[in-house]
């Protein structure tokens, strides 16, 4: 097993509020295996946008603190990192994009600077001119690096290269003279090529408010790419935009994932998207983890009741045979969770014991070869299930 | 596309040409409100001589249409008209105004520099001791009342800093030519470096002063306008990319806050060019402000009603550009906006 | 959250439950007074303000120990312990003079105030709601603007000045001085606000239901304006004050030893020569005024705060609204629900 590149390990993430603490996130434990996609679906208000905000620490720190747990980016704890040295690790470390293409970007600027502020930085961490963070000359090629240790992070060593420069039609970088201004704005039309982007002449100059939905967020994607992080976090990427276009940004995504030696975060709340790009799936409900493991195998036979009802719920046929099934019961309130398993007053095959006692997060199926976990102590009789 | 250099010309052309009924409704309005009442030349001038009081008495009993008649007609002519002792008040103005303008320029200056960056941090820390500081801070500036801020500054600020509260230099005239009247301007013009200090030293206190009372609206306004901006998505972004978090404020969100701050100008503009006429009388500074104070009959002066007229057409004429440029300023700061 | 909801009809039940009801109003702004410690502050200093004012008036002997303009013997006396403002040259208690002045100032304040708001507050309601290019209300609002514009370019302390001149003193001058440049806010402010809220969902909503034209224009209009105005109201308190005695300062205002009002007291010590022989005369006047001015903003601006739906998540600090903003916001299409999305190829109703 290759290391990941991120490890989630029991992160609790709670929200205080006046006098009492409201737990969004309760002990997720998951990991990113470089090069992989790791996939998060769960119902509005589950906890997974939580998550990906706080992995780079992007939540607001009064109101929400980190209850518990580690986050180890490359070796690095990212809960003990003070804030105020997280933006060495942001960009080329971890990067994000969102899902709201219109407020992703910023209004006020032209697409080039936007695009060309994201390759700039980069590029100044590459050639070691940044005091924030330094970055190892040359592309850099993750998989034959030995483990980094905790001071590499903004020491430098930790900017990861990947198969983009195949991709990407790339010209010298000169070190004397650093980054020159039109090596930039190459750059930036190579990385809005990179994402499909034709003629990326004509939009330089365009603001974010004249360019439809979908081309803003390929501009996005072109953006976060540009950095080449370790890690890439979408959260919700196609949520906003039109069926049809969201066919085209995941098409692209797709193949990025095939060009470009980024490991992806994908959070969704729809599993037909999911379905089409992530390698292992994540299913939160209620703030907890409750299921992982390689997406085929969570497909063909879920091992916790709530995926299995969630999976026969997808509605599969233009007409059906039948009213729409779907999980009796409402999603408990988080500042009242429910005694035991959180899910357990809506489940088919709950037992007394599922009332007293929280399963362990995602115990271990025994026998699956890339690990498959459940936090259901009846995960053996989920099949069994209709 | 209404955004090309010509729409902004258009656009300034229009609103211009608008400026001139509004400009004609300042005069009539100004002069039927200095008007109201019947003429008590006596209360007015009570150590005017006899010729004196018959000619105020002449002018002011005749109906007020064909006083306005008549001041609108010298108007047209360029004779802005006199005091009751003959003083011309077109020259008043025109020489004092310069003067006024530096003071407003440097209190702009420092309320920017000071005040929207306190609104940024009230709104990094918003709820929080960070937050409350600031407020108590521009609130502070709110409740004092102008006159009382420059009779604290003049009286007891000005010897403990070793600061003049006099004037514009601290003698005079300036040996060098003034082409702007504005006095750290000349003295900059002139490179006469130690008077440029002098005129800083005597500039500053007042403009201080004019700018913490006047503050409390930017502040307060950047603030709301951050703390509406910074759960957006762009802000994340911009962390994200791995910026710090102050490019993050003040280069990402400050610059799209700014766009809600600017529509305030007109208000703060009308504010400071208020708070002049208090300041410039207590701080001795020559400019209309003083002007004003005097010919409204501050501080037992006699009235002076034709100035009154012209200098609150002036302030009022300042307010109005000062709205047209914030006009202009929006739609320049906020790339979705069109000149129309 | 449901409380037992008492019979409608029984009258007992109905008092009590208004009683519930209003306390638990009270209890939720006491709540929220505590969560912002400034305007707590400003409430508390508000209401003591208020208390004087009506203790001055009915009592006076309990807060002050002299008489108004009682002349005594102690001269131009700096502040001691029988004159904590010390005494001007006519031996006048300059304490118990800034405290007989506090009515009369609150007094004038809010009428102009109030007369503003009602004034301004009704036209900008025409200007706002009756707009309609081509009707009779369209007229009548665009020559409201058109006035209302005219006034707004003016800084209003300077027409307030140049009205006074020509006016004289005197109470009811100072009043009709201000006033005259004060209405033309509230005619923008209630004008902006029933603008914005004219277009709003539930008004057309209503409008479609045939409420009838009025009962929209009381019932849903006023109720969302009355916020800002009641926020605006507040603070101008304080904005008059300003105003009122910077005019009394200048010398047009009220006269000082007949009419007690802090702006001529301050003007008759500048005058006197007082300000700079005996500096603790501006304390009395200063200070009451400041004290004022910035209890009323206090609680102006805490309340704008409070009452703004955007900061009023962060600073409210009650429960569950706070949770809702501070949790990163999830999908707001195609949220909840057990059954997801079909897969990207299936043409789905949108």
């Amino acid at each position: 097993m290759t290391d990941p590149v991120v490890a989630i390990e029991g992160l609790s993430i709670d929200y205080v509020v006046g006098a009492g603490r409201f737990r969004a996130v309760s002990d997720v434990s998951l990991e990113v295996e470089r090069g992989h996609v790791v996939g998060i679906v769960g119902e509005t208000g589950c906890g997974k946008s939580t998550l990906a905000q706080a992995i780079p620490r992007l939540l607001p720190e009064p109101p929400a603190t980190i209850g518990g747990g580690r986050i180890l980016f490359q070796g690095v704890d990212l809960v003990k990192v003070p804030l105020w040295k997280m933006p060495a690790i942001r960009g080329t470390g971890i990067n994000m994009i969102f899902q709201e293409p219109l407020n992703s970007l910023n209004p006020a600027f032209r697409i080039y600077d936007q695009v060309a502020e994201a390759v700039h930085i980069r590029k100044v961490r590459e050639e070691g001119r940044s005091s924030v963070a330094r970055a190892a000359p040359g592309p850099f090629d993750y998989s034959r690096r030995p483990n980094p240790k905790p001071s590499d992070v903004w020491s430098g060593k930790v900017v990861p290269g990947g198969a983009v420069e195949e991709a990407v039609h790339r010209k010298q970088v000169d070190r004397e003279s650093g980054v020159s201004r039109t090596e930039l704005r190459e750059d930036v039309l190579d990385y809005l090529r990179l994402v499909r982007i034709n003629d990326p002449e004509t939009i330089l100059n365009l603001y974010p408010h004249e360019l439809s939905g979908g081309m803003r967020q390929r501009i996005m994607i072109a953006m976060a790419l540009s950095e080449k992080p370790s890690l890439l976090i979408a959260d919700e990427p196609t949520s906003a935009l039109d069926v049809t276009i969201q066919a085209q940004v995941l098409t692209l995504m797709k193949e990025l994932i095939e060009e470009v030696n980024t490991s992806i975060l994908f959070i969704s709340h729809d599993l037909g998207v999911i379905a089409e790009t992530a390698d292992e799936l994540g299913v939160m409900y209620a703030g907890k983890l409750v299921e992982f493991g390689p997406i085929a195998e969570v497909f063909k036979s879920p091992k916790h009741p709530y995926t299995k009802a969630l999976l026969r719920a997808a509605p599969t046929r233009y007409k059906s045979d039948g009213p729409l099934l779907s999980i009796a019961g409402n999603v408990p309130n988080l500042s009242r969770p429910p005694p035991g398993c959180r899910f357990h007053p809506r489940c088919p095959i709950a037992r007394p014991v599922c009332r007293v006692d929280p399963a362990p997060p995602l115990a271990l199926i025994d026998g699956a070869a890339p690990p498959h976990r459940s936090a259901c102590h009846f995960a053996s009789e989920v099949e069994a299930i209709p | 596309m209404g955004r090309s250099p010509t729409d902004l010309a258009i656009f300034i052309g229009k609103r211009l040409v608008q400026l001139v009924p509004v400009l004609l409704g300042i005069i009539v309005l100004t002069f039927v409100f200095t008007h109201l009442s019947v003429a008590n030349c006596s209360i007015w001038y009570p150590h005017a001589s006899a010729s004196t009081l018959a000619n105020c008495q002449a002018q002011f009993s005749k109906p007020i249409l064909v006083q306005f008649w008549t001041y609108f007609v010298n108007l047209l002519h360029g004779n802005w008209g006199a005091s009751v002792t003959g003083v011309q008040v077109y020259p008043a103005i025109a020489d004092g105004l310069p003067a006024t303008l530096e003071l407003v320029f440097a209190s702009l200056f420092l309320m920017i520099v000071i005040g929207i960056p306190l609104g940024v941090v009230a709104a990094q820390f918003a709820g929080r001791w960070g937050d409350h500081l600031v407020r108590i801070f521009y609130l502070t500036g709110w409740a004092t009342p102008t006159y009382l801020g420059a009779v604290i500054a003049a009286i007891f600020l000005a010897p403990y800093f070793g600061l003049p509260s006099h004037g514009e230099y601290t003698y005079t005239p300036p040996p060098f030519h003034q082409w702007t009247h504005m006095s750290l301007l000349d003295a900059l013009l002139a490179g006469n470096l130690p008077w440029a200090a002098d005129a800083l030293r005597h500039l500053i206190l007042p403009a201080a002063v004019l700018a913490f009372i006047n503050m409390g609206i930017a502040t307060r306004m950047t603030r709301s306008s951050m703390l509406e901006v910074i759960p957006l998505d762009f802000v994340k972004s911009a962390r994200m990319k791995g910026l710090s978090e102050f490019f993050v404020m003040y280069k990402h969100a400050l610059r799209n806050s700014l766009i809600t701050t600017t529509t305030v100008l007109g208000v703060t503009a009308g504010g400071l060019l208020a708070g002049t006429v208090v300041i410039e009388e207590v701080f001795g500074w020559p400019g209309i402000g003083a002007y004003a104070f005097t010919a409204i009959g501050g501080g037992g002066a006699a009235p002076n009603f034709d100035g009154a007229v012209a200098v609150v057409a002036v302030f009022a004429v300042g307010v109005v550009i000062a709205n047209l440029i914030a006009d202009i300023l929006y739609g320049i700061l906020d790339p979705r906006v069109e000149w129309r | 959250m449901a409380s037992t909801p008492a019979a409608p009809g029984s009258s007992r039940g109905g008092a009590r439950a208004a009683l519930r009801q209003a306390g638990s109003g009270a209890l939720t702004f006491w709540r929220v007074l505590r969560a912002n410690p400034l305007t707590m502050v400003g409430f508390i200093v508000v209401a003591m303000i208020g208390i004087t004012a009506v203790l001055v008036i009915v009592a006076p002997h309990v807060l002050t120990p002299y008489g108004p303009d009682q002349l005594t013997t102690d001269y131009n006396q700096g502040p001691s312990w029988h004159h904590p403002a010390g005494t001007d040259g006519n031996g006048i208690d300059i304490y118990s003079e800034t405290l007989y002045a506090l009515p009369l100032d609150l007094a004038i304040a809010f009428a102009i105030a109030g007369a503003a708001m009602l004034g301004g507050g009704v036209l900008g309601l025409i200007a706002g709601f009756w707009d309609r290019p081509g009707t009779i209300g369209g007229a009548v609002s665009i020559v409201i603007l058109r006035i209302t514009d005219i006034f707004l370019a003016f800084p209003s302390l300077i027409l307030a000045l140049a009205i006074a001149v020509s006016l004289g003193r005197g109470v009811w001058q100072l009043i009709v001085a201000i006033l005259i440049t004060w209405w033309p806010f509230y005619v923008r402010l209630v004008r902006g606000e029933t603008l914005a809220v004219k277009h709003l969902p539930y008004v057309m909503a209503a409008r479609a239901a045939g409420v009838t034209e009025r009962r929209i224009v009381l019932r849903h209009i006023l109720r969302n304006v009355l916020e800002p105005v009641v926020v605006y109201f507040t603070l101008d308190i304080g904005t008059v004050l300003v105003t009122l005695s910077t005019i009394g300062f200048v010398g047009l205002g009220l006269a000082y030893p007949s009419q007690a009002e802090w702006g001529s007291m301050m003007s008759y010590y500048q005058n006197a020569g007082l300000i700079t022989a005996a500096p603790w005369t501006v304390l009395g006047p200063g200070v009451a005024i400041f004290v004022t001015v910035l209890a009323f903003s206090l609680l102006g601006d805490g309340l704008r705060d409070i009452l703004d739906p955007r900061s009023r998540r962060v600073l409210a600090g009650t429960g569950t609204g706070a949770i809702a903003a501070a949790a990163p916001s999830e999908s707001a299409s195609g949220g909840a629900g057990p059954a997801p999305a079909a897969a990207a190829e299936v043409s789905s109703p949108a």
